[in-house]
C-alpha cells in the first residue's frame, strides 16, 4: 500500500513537473534549452565559458543540471531539453530515437592505477581482480580493452562508482587495482607519491561527452548550433594554447562563484593537464571519432555489430561542425 | 499509526463482503458480475488483462522511445530467468534484505513490546522511530556510505532504516492498545504481572504485531532497491541501470516488474499464513 502510494506521488510529480517544462517551453520557443546530466564542477568551466560567448553571440542558453546523462537524453528524447551532453549511442541504435551528436565535447581520459607494492605492468594483473565504475560503462570497457590487447584475463571485476570513491579505496588500500580519472591520478601523485603506478594506456579515443540534439532542432536552429559549435571550438583552442586562461574567464563570466577556495586552486593544474595531454577535440570530433567510438563501444557493449556496418549518418549531423571548421579551419 | 489503518481495510473489507453477496441475487441480467463475485480469481485476471492490454496498446503509440510494449517486456523476461540473470541477481538482493528482516523483525518486535509495557521506554524511544517514520529516506541512504562503505553492511542498514520504525510502532501500538476487558480479567482471576503479559497481552497483539512484520517487508523491499540504486548496483539495482544505461529498456523494465511481482506474492504469502493462523476469523467463506 506504501509502496503504490509512493509510486502514486512520484508519477504525480513528474507528471507536474512535464506540464510546468512544456508550459515554459511554449513561452519561451526561442530558448535553447541545453541538458547537463551532472552539476557543474571545475571540470565544465571551459564548457560554460563557451556557452557564455554563444550567448555574447545572441544565442539565448538556459542550462538545466539534471542527475545522470541518461536523465538528460531522455529530456532531449521527450523535447523537454534541446541540446544535451553526453554519449547516447545506445539510445540511437537500440531505440532508434531520432537524436544526433553533433560535437564531441571529451574523450574518455582515464588511468589505470595499480598498488606498486603488488604489481608493476599489465602482465602482473593477469588473473588478479581489478574495479571499474559500473557495468557497460567506459572504464569497463577501457579494462577489457586492455585485456584484450595485452592477452590478459581478470579473475573478477567489481563495481564502485565514482572515480573519487575508487581513488579513496586506492589509497585505504581496499581495492588494489582499479581506474581513476585524471583528478584522482593527481591526488593520488600527491597524497601517496611513488606508491601508485600508472599503467599506460595507448590508442584508446573515444568519445566521454558530445552535444546531441533532436534531428528536428538541428535542421531548425541551424544558426544558433553554428554559433554555439564555433564557440566551443575556439574556446578549446584557446584553452588548449593556454589552459591558465581559464582562471581568468571564471572571473571574467562569474562562472560557478561558491566554489570553495581548494578546488579553486584545482582549475590551473587540471586544465594544464589535459591540455598537455591534448584532451580537447580541436576540431570536434566527427566522423573520425564516430569510426573511433564504433570500435569501442561496440566492445562495452553499448553499441551492437560489426563496427564497419555501423554508418556515421545514423549516430552523428556534422553538417554544422563542417561549416565552422571551413570557416576557422582545421588544426 | 499503521495498525488502526490495518484493521480499519479489514473492518471495511468485511463490510464490503457482504454487500456483494447482497447485489448479486438481485442482478440476475449481470452475468459478469455474478460470475467476478462467485470467482474472485476472474475478475483478478480480467483487471490483469486490461492492465497489460493498456500497456501494450501505450508501448505501441509509443508513448515514449524509452517506453516498451507488453510483449517486448514479456519477452525479456523470459530471456533473463532463462539466462539465470534474474536469479543471479535475486541472489544478491535477498540477501542485505533477508539479514536486514531478521534483524528489524527480532530488534522491533522485542523494542515495540518493551515501549507498549513501559512509559518511560516510550518516551525514550517513539519519538526516534516516528522522526524516521517519516523522515525521506531516499535523502538519507546515500549518508550511510560516509560510514558504513558501500558494502553488505551498509545495504542492510538501509533495509534496516526503512522496516524497523514499522515493525516497532506497530508492536508498540498493539501492545499498548490490547484488549483492556481481557487485562482486567487477568488481574481479576489474580494473574501475576508475568502471566499477564506472556498469556494476555501478547497473545492479543500478535496479530497486529505480525501485520507490522508484514509491513516492515514491504518498507524492506524499498529499502533494498534504493540501497541498490543509491549506493551500489548489485542484483536487481545492477539489472535496472545496467540496462539503462545501454538502453536496453524492455530488460530494464522487465527488471523493475519482477521485484513487484516477487514483493507483492511474499506479501501475499505472508497475508495468507498471517489470516489462516493468525486471524481465522477473518477468513473468507
Amino acid at each position: 500500500m506504501f509502496k503504490g502510494l509512493s509510486g502514486l506521488k512520484s508519477g504525480v510529480a513528474a507528471l507536474a513537473v512535464g506540464v510546468a517544462l512544456m508550459a515554459s517551453s511554449a513561452a519561451e520557443a526561442a530558448k535553447v534549452r541545453i541538458a547537463f546530466g551532472d552539476i557543474a564542477s571545475v571540470e565544465s568551466l571551459h564548457l560554460l565559458t563557451a556557452f557564455e560567448r554563444a550567448k555574447e553571440q545572441g544565442v539565448d542558453i538556459e542550462v538545466t543540471y539534471l542527475k545522470s546523462e541518461d536523465i538528460a537524453a531522455q529530456a532531449v528524447v521527450g523535447g523537454q531539453a534541446d541540446i544535451g551532453v553526453g554519449g547516447p549511442y545506445a539510445l540511437v541504435q537500440k531505440v532508434k530515437a531520432p537524436i544526433r551528436m553533433f560535437l564531441q565535447l571529451s574523450t574518455l581520459r582515464f588511468y589505470p592505477a595499480v598498488n606498486a607494492q603488488f604489481y608493476k605492468t599489465w602482465k602482473d594483473l593477469n588473473g588478479q581482480e581489478i574495479a571499474v565504475h559500473s557495468r557497460g560503462s567506459g572504464t569497463e570497457a577501457i579494462m577489457k580493452l586492455m585485456e584484450e590487447r595485452q592477452g590478459i584475463k581478470f579473475s573478477k571485476i567489481s563495481y564502485i562508482p565514482g572515480s573519487e570513491v575508487r581513488t579513496g579505496a586506492l589509497l585505504q588500500g581496499n581495492v588494489k587495482a582499479t581506474i581513476v580519472d585524471a583528478a584522482g591520478r593527481r591526488l593520488l601523485e600527491t597524497q601517496a607519491p611513488g606508491k601508485f603506478i600508472i599503467l599506460p594506456l595507448e590508442g584508446v579515443n573515444a568519445t566521454d561527452e558530445a552535444l546531441f540534439a533532436n534531428t528536428a532542432f538541428l535542421e531548425k536552429n541551424a544558426a544558433d548550433v553554428d554559433k554555439i559549435v564555433e564557440a566551443i571550438l575556439t574556446t578549446w583552442r584557446e584553452v588548449t594554447a593556454n589552459p591558465a586562461v581559464v582562471t581568468e574567464w571564471r572571473a571574467k563570466y562569474k562562472l560557478l562563484p561558491d566554489l570553495p577556495a581548494s578546488q579553486a586552486s584545482e582549475i590551473g593544474p587540471y586544465f594544464e593537464e589535459l591540455a598537455k595531454g591534448k584532451a580537447f577535440p580541436l576540431n570536434g570530433g566527427g566522423a573520425t571519432a564516430a569510426k573511433d567510438d564504433f570500435a569501442f563501444y561496440t566492445l562495452s557493449g553499448q553499441l551492437t555489430g560489426e563496427p564497419a556496418s555501423l554508418k556515421v549518418e545514423d549516430f552523428w549531423d556534422t553538417r554544422s561542425l563542417d561549416r565552422v571548421l571551413a570557416k576557422v579551419g582545421t588544426k | 499509526m499503521i495498525a488502526p489503518t490495518q484493521v480499519d481495510s479489514q473492518v471495511s473489507s468485511q463490510v464490503n463482503g457482504p454487500a456483494r453477496a447482497v447485489h448479486s441475487p438481485a442482478g440476475r441480467g449481470l452475468g459478469l458480475g455474478r460470475l467476478f463475485a462467485r470467482h474472485p480469481v476472474v475478475s483478478r485476471l480480467v483487471s490483469l488483462g486490461l492492465f497489460f492490454l493498456a500497456w501494450e496498446i501505450a508501448g505501441r503509440v509509443p508513448i515514449s522511445y524509452a517506453f516498451p510494449t507488453f510483449t517486448d517486456t514479456l519477452y525479456a523476461f523470459v530471456t533473463m530467468l532463462a539466462d539465470g540473470s534474474l536469479v543471479m541477481a535475486y541472489g544478491s538482493t535477498l540477501q542485505p534484505l533477508i539479514i536486514g528482516i531478521a534483524i528489524s523483525g527480532v530488534v522491533g518486535v522485542v523494542l515495540g513490546i518493551v515501549m507498549g509495557l513501559s512509559r518511560m521506554a516510550e518516551w525514550l524511544v517513539a519519538p526516534v522511530f516516528v522522526v524516521l517514520q517519516s523522515a525521506p529516506m531516499a535523502a538519507l541512504i546515500p549518508l550511510i556510505t560516509f560510514v558504513y562503505g558501500i558494502g553488505l553492511v551498509a545495504k542492510t542498514l538501509a533495509v534496516i532504516m526503512l522496516a524497523l520504525p514499522v515493525i516497532v510502532l506497530n508492536g508498540y501500538k498493539a501492545v499498548r492498545n490490547a484488549n483492556p476487558s481481557l487485562v482486567d480479567m487477568c488481574r481479576s482471576f489474580q494473574g501475576t504481572r508475568l502471566q499477564r503479559i506472556t498469556k494476555i497481552i501478547i497473545p492479543d497483539a500478535s496479530p497486529v504485531i505480525f501485520a507490522g512484520l508484514r509491513l516492515g517487508l514491504a518498507a524492506g523491499f524499498i529499502g533494498v532497491i534504493l540501497a541498490e540504486l543509491l549506493i551500489t548496483p548489485t542484483g536487481i539495482g545492477d539489472l535496472i541501470t545496467y540496462h539503462r544505461s545501454v538502453a536496453n529498456y524492455a530488460e530494464m523494465y522487465a527488471a523493475v516488474v519482477s521485484i513487484i511481482l516477487v514483493s507483492t506474492l511474499t506479501l501475499a504469502a505472508l497475508e495468507a499464513f498471517e489470516i489462516r493462523v493468525l486471524r481465522p476469523e477473518k477468513r473468507r467463506g
